[in-house]
């Protein structure tokens, strides 16, 4: 499967069209340059999706394929890391959906247990921080998906208008996922 | 919703006002407004304030989960940047596709220019192949000893560990091989009177993963190994070399991989099936006769 076939609703020419439409050294260049920027937020965007990490670095790899292809075509620049999150969670959801097909869900990444404490407080702040840890991320996981998605968009610096496009939402339908989720946080934590 | 005076009144804020607000995704104006009636209502100030721990809280948590299972960047990194020079070299295989925009004069001279052009890599490819001695076939030629004989030479490592094999990039640990243990090599493998420009006496584990300077690591490699030749191995050493030092792999599995076959060791951790034209494309010019682009062979005198 070529990453640009596996893009929902998206359908790039071939390379050997886009070769001649842009300098390759510096779109290569660039893609380097925002893979740098991006891969560790987009990493963790895909893990939180629950997809082993093997698989979330190719699909990352297939994102920044993509994106090259993307600029070698003298597509929209507008709004690139909104562009990179959202092919992002497209493949990410379809590398899922297969890993879901082949076996039962392994990801451990919201196990706290496997969670390395912080070295600096003492034991007591240790079990207490992970314990509203453990709590943050109960709640979280027992959330309606979109709603964990606006989260972890958000937590990765995504705008508004950002996180709704990455998931086809509204922008007010944004605002009130997030403040639902946030009051529900606010009540786990017994603030 | 909110008043333009509201925030002299008993009127309070909503949630998702002030998360808009904390978010920094209000217009101006309201934006004023909003943090007006916060310097005056301590019941709004505290609950934003409660708003933004929770948010501080989750951000933490997220990262704190997360982060510790990221791999480093430089092993996809280097992948990917050999992804995307493979992408840009297809092109010249199918650049074809541009001729129909020339008139049918144009496209008959790049015909025809491509046509000698083609002639002249084919006559040079056979030129190649009549100094080679004792091969049948061009193929068999090019691919001839791109593998050790794993009686000769299984691999050998010397006494190293991690910090050592990572202090130093990997293309400064160059290993120069004696003179004496070349011309041993070539005895071994029944080719002493090769013609030295034909052969570099390679590391099967090269210096830059713990490999020794022994016998048992070195074997004669043939410059005209078309496809899997020096250059591709030496790409599979730096990607080794850099999943090592990120911690990504086992030094001693990285040994062993690359000394049990390195071809299959190259697909692997390549995620191919034949060698990235970044890390080969060279060898098809110097094929070309258009320059010796390779570092200069040892000689085996």
């Amino acid at each position: 499967m070529s990453p640009a076939d596996s893009i929902n609703g998206l359908s790039f020419p071939t390379v050997a069209e886009a070769a001649f439409s842009a300098k390759p050294s510096e779109i290569e260049r660039e893609v380097i340059e925002l893979f740098e920027q991006f891969r560790d937020p987009l990493l963790r965007y895909a893990l939180s999706l629950g997809i082993p990490v093997h698989d979330a670095e190719e699909v990352i790899q297939e994102v920044f394929l993509s994106l090259f292809r993307h600029l070698q075509l003298r597509r929209s620049r507008k709004n690139l890391r909104g562009w990179i999150f959202r092919v992002a969670h497209n493949l990410a959801l379809k590398q899922l959906f297969a890993n879901q097909r082949s076996q039962a869900k392994t990801i451990s990444d919201w196990t706290i247990a496997q969670e390395p404490f912080d070295p600096s407080p003492g034991p007591e702040e240790q079990l207490s921080s992970a314990q509203r840890r453990h709590r943050l991320l109960a709640v979280v996981h027992a959330l309606p998906e979109a709603d964990q998605g606006c989260l972890r968009l958000r937590a990765e610096g995504l705008r508004y208008r950002e996180i709704a496009a990455v998931l086809g939402m509204s922008l007010g339908a944004v605002s009130i996922s997030l403040t639902r989720s946030l009051a529900r946080l606010i009540r786990a934590d017994g603030r | 919703m909110l008043s333009k005076d509201l925030h002299l009144s008993n009127v309070h804020l909503s949630d998702q006002e002030m998360l808009l607000a904390a978010d920094g995704e209000l217009s101006t104006s309201r934006a004023a407004e909003v943090h007006a009636h916060l310097a005056a209502c301590w019941g709004c100030r505290a609950r934003m304030a409660e708003i933004e721990a929770t948010i501080a809280d989750f951000a933490r948590a997220h990262r704190q989960t997360l982060d510790p299972q990221l791999p480093p960047i430089a092993g996809p990194r280097a992948l990917l940047r050999a992804r995307l020079a493979e992408s840009t070299s297809k092109p010249e295989v199918n650049s074809w596709r541009w001729l129909p925009h020339f008139t049918s004069a144009t496209r008959a001279a790049a015909m025809l220019c491509a046509s000698f052009f083609i002639a002249a890599v084919v006559g040079r490819i056979l030129v190649n192949h009549s100094s080679l001695r004792g091969t049948n076939s061009i193929g068999a030629a090019f691919e001839r000893g791109a593998l050790p004989d794993g009686r000769l030479t299984p691999g050998a490592t010397r006494r190293v560990t991690i910090s050592d094999v990572c202090s130093m990039a990997h293309e400064e640990v160059v290993g120069e091989v004696s003179t004496s243990l070349r011309h041993e090599v070539f005895r071994e493998y029944g080719i002493a009177s090769a013609h030295p420009d034909d052969y570099e006496v390679d590391y099967l584990i090269a210096p830059g993963l713990g490999g020794a300077e022994d016998i048992h690591n070195l074997w004669p490699e043939p410059y005209t190994s078309r496809t899997w030749n020096a250059h591709v191995k030496d790409a599979l050493e730096e990607r080794l070399h850099e999943m090592v030092c990120g911690g990504e792999l086992d030094l001693s599995t990285a040994q062993r991989d690359i000394a049990t076959d390195w071809i299959a060791a190259y697909k692997k951790y390549f995620h191919t099936d034949r060698p990235l034209v970044l890390h080969s494309r060279l060898e098809s010019v110097n094929v070309l006769g258009v320059g010796r682009v390779y570092s200069a062979p040892r000689q085996a005198d």
